[in-house]
């Protein structure tokens, strides 16, 4: 038995929805709630450099928009890059959904913005938060896993030719901007 | 089994911290239980009956113990579609009733809440399955527990009326500043009910580490691999430090703050804003503790809206005026702000700047009557009766405190007039003792200090700055009396000494008296016994013929006095030797140097 309370959801009418109002329990998805409001809070006043994220503008609390720039002394230097945050209603017992919305010339993003990390995967856990992902990704930037590359291509090049995938990260970056 | 004793002692400690039974959470009672059924690891996962509502999107993956081979056997494969099926005991076909009962307890650990409010018909049978199945589980040492589980499963199927909603820690508004190491890594809310894990010491609150354990058997901060039933522990200084915290009740409405500890008490007991069950016993909702006093039946009937016409439950008709009442505000008719309609009346008599008033100083004869903003600038500077209104005030109230001193002094005066009719009594009944001198007792002085100086009885007409001065006075009062009776005793002392000698001086003249008397008679005597001797002394002569004359001898016998004349010892020796010839006992001493004498 969920031990939050099953009566006033199971009483079934609207009325009771109203009447209770915070005096309600818990429904799923108010704790991912409750911890993303707290998440947003932390990121407000205390932001870590070269990280930020908010909630879209469409006022749901699960789906962020988020920004990174590129570290400094890797090919992305002095680049921004967009992403998407989908929070699902048991976070943070399971990962957000992340995706690069600005297209990146990276071994571990594909062409669709589609991130392989690990601890967006399997290795995610419920300590994890959003400024800790995204500096994961920041770092993901400047060193990335080559062994289990998205991108082969940009593999390969991080390795034998650093001036070109310089060119192409810059290449793939300004086709957003010229959008 | 050592997890058991362990166990025991996490749910004793919350009964020990005084948290009542709702507030531990039902993953209490289940963890008892669980500790307490030996684990059977084969490594592989149990679909239960409580996973086929609450599993979402994410199905528990393989970590928990898994029954033994022959469970095995009749078990389904793991993650098979039977999520979403509301019935308990169809998914596990338990061969042995224990180990089902265990796979039950199990998966009640800390269990999620389902994603869609399933119907209210099929939550009973999980609770049922869970209490029933508890009770066949033979195990000594739960039975301690026993009434605990007991009591907790009726508040979660919530058979008893009195039961309440348990209160969402997650949500508290907590007043003081929380260090952040008291923050959950999971829930990011200060922790409720900490556990800590044993091989790397990271602490979270109970729910969120289980469901966290529930999805991944690792510590979510190093992936320490964690069993849930043996790697935790409570770690008692994270739980005072919780208690400590100063939290706002959850309710709304209410500003009550406490310690966190103690809300508890305040949300069961004392809260008007609790929601409690509706008065009416037929009816399954809740109303506001403050709601449901008084015999008003059923507060979910519905009742239409004086404003908007709509449809409202009576016990939800304030919240309806505030927030989504359609008519629920209105234009004040004299400012055209637009108002609460239930909060018109206040708004008329105290805010709108509109509304015709009159000036405060119309007591004292200002005749302004406009709107409000207008009497208000009017008061501030320009009513010509401010001063005087002023004044009066002024006047009123020291009229009120004259009134009051009034009432003090002749309550003063009172209580003199009676403690000194009693001091004249006392001195009337206390006269006789020594001469006039009243006794000491019937005036012993009221020491009592709590007694305030000016309440005390005043016995020289007047009052006391402070109780020192009261005090002084008492001591010199005691002193000045000291003396009195000092002077007296030694009056006394004077009479008797006098009485003394007066009685020892006739005696001593009888003493000297007599001692004269005495002296007389032994001149007589010796007078007496001089004759004799003159006379035998001349009958020996006149036989003998040579003894000296009698003249010498009286005059030597008279000279002497009664002293110490030897010749006249050798007469009276010789006269009583010669007494002795007729056979008389000797009466002297055998020397006879000692003459006889008075």
């Amino acid at each position: 038995m969920p031990y939050e309370d099953t009566h006033t959801s199971t009483a079934g009418s609207i009325p009771a929805a109203k009447l209770g109002g915070a005096r309600k329990a818990a429904e799923p998805g108010q704790n991912a709630m409750k911890r993303l409001q707290t998440e947003l809070m932390q990121l407000m006043t205390s932001p870590a450099p070269g990280v930020s994220a908010f909630p879209s503008a469409d006022g749901n609390l699960l789906s962020w928009r988020a920004t990174i720039e590129g570290p400094d002394d890797t090919p992305y230097a002095g680049l921004t890059f967009k992403l998407s945050f989908e929070f699902p209603s048991n976070y943070p017992y399971a990962p957000p959904t992340v995706l690069f919305s600005t297209p990146i010339y990276h071994p571990n993003v594909d062409f669709s913005g589609r991130i392989c990390l690990d601890i967006l995967k399997d290795k995610w856990t419920a300590a994890y938060n959003t400024q800790t992902v995204l500096l994961s990704l920041q770092s993901l930037l400047g060193e990335p896993n080559n062994a289990s590359p998205l991108n082969g291509e940009a593999a390969e090049l991080w390795d034998k030719n650093p001036a070109l995938f310089k060119t192409k990260v810059m290449d793939r970056h300004k086709d957003l901007e010229d959008d | 089994m050592l997890a058991g004793p362990r166990c025991r002692n996490f749910t004793s400690l919350y009964s020990y911290l005084g948290l009542s039974l709702r507030h531990i959470p039902p993953d209490i009672p289940a963890l008892v239980a669980q500790c307490a059924t030996p684990p059977v690891i084969n490594g592989r996962v149990l679909p239960t009956t409580v996973h086929t509502y609450s599993r979402r999107a994410h199905p528990p993956q393989a970590w928990f113990p898994p029954p033994s081979p022959p469970h095995n056997a009749t078990m389904p494969p793991p993650n098979t579609p039977e999520e979403g099926v509301p019935t308990a005991g169809a998914v596990v076909p338990a061969p042995a009733n224990t180990s089902a009962t265990y796979i039950l307890g199990r998966h009640h650990l800390y269990p999620e809440p389902p994603v869609s409010p399933p119907p209210r018909v099929p939550t009973a049978p999980p609770a049922a399955t869970t209490e029933s199945s508890r009770a066949t589980t033979p195990n000594p040492s739960r039975s301690s527990s026993r009434p605990r589980s007991a009591s907790r499963d009726s508040s979660a199927s919530c058979s008893n009326r009195s039961c309440l909603l348990p209160i969402n820690y997650q949500d508290l508004h907590y007043e003081t500043e929380v260090d952040k190491s008291l923050e959950c890594p999971i829930c990011r809310t200060p922790f409720h009910l900490p556990l800590t894990t044993k091989p790397c010491g990271h602490t979270f609150c109970a729910s969120c580490l289980d469901r966290a354990l529930e999805i991944q058997p690792l510590c979510p901060i190093d992936r320490t691999p964690l069993d849930a039933s043996r790697d935790v522990c409570h770690t008692r200084i994270v739980l005072d430090q919780l208690d400590r915290l100063r939290v706002r009740c959850p309710n709304r409405g209410c500003d009550y703050i406490c310690a966190r500890e103690l809300l508890p008490v305040h949300y069961e007991r004392y809260c008007e804003y609790t929601m409690v069950h509706c008065p009416d016993p037929d009816c399954d909702l809740r109303v506001a503790r403050a709601d449901a006093r008084g015999d008003r039946g059923c507060l979910h009937t519905f009742t239409t809206c004086q404003y908007c016409g709509k449809e409202v439950m009576v016990a939800g008709l304030e919240e309806h005026y505030d927030a989504d009442c359609g008519g629920h505000t209105a234009k004040c008719g004299h400012c055209n702000a637009i108002v609460v309609r239930h909060r018109m009346e206040k708004h008329t008599a105290k805010d709108c700047p509109r509304t015709m008033v009159a000036c405060k100083w119309r007591p004292f004869g200002c005749s302004e009557w406009a709107p409000r903003e207008v009497v208000e600038k009017h008061e501030q500077g320009l009513c010509v009766y401010q001063a005087i209104g002023r004044l009066a005030r002024d006047r009123m109230e020291d009229r009120m405190i004259i009134n009051e001193l009034k009432e003090r002094v002749s309550a003063m005066d009172e209580r003199l007039r009676k403690s000194e009719k009693k001091e004249k009594n006392r001195s009337r009944d206390g006269g006789g003792h020594f001469g006039g001198i009243p006794s000491a007792a019937p005036f012993m002085p009221d020491l009592d200090l709590n007694h305030s100086p000016r309440a005390a009885p005043s016995y020289n007409g007047g009052t006391w700055e402070s109780p020192e001065d009261y005090m002084l006075a008492q001591f010199e009062r005691i002193e000045s009396r000291m003396e009195d009776l000092r002077k007296m005793i030694m009056e006394l002392d004077g009479h008797h000494t006098m009485r003394l000698l007066n009685d020892t001086m006739r005696l001593n003249e009888q003493i000297a008296e007599l001692g004269s008397k005495v002296g007389v008679l032994g001149m007589h005597t010796t007078w007496l016994m001089n004759v004799q001797r003159q006379s035998r002394g001349q009958q020996r002569a006149g036989t003998t013929g040579g003894t000296p004359g009698p003249g010498i001898g009286v005059a030597g016998g008279v000279s002497g006095g009664g002293g110490s004349a030897g010749g006249r010892e050798e007469e009276a020796r010789r006269y009583f030797s010669s007494s002795n010839d007729v056979g008389l006992p000797l009466r002297r001493n055998s020397d006879g140097r000692n003459p006889p004498r008075l």
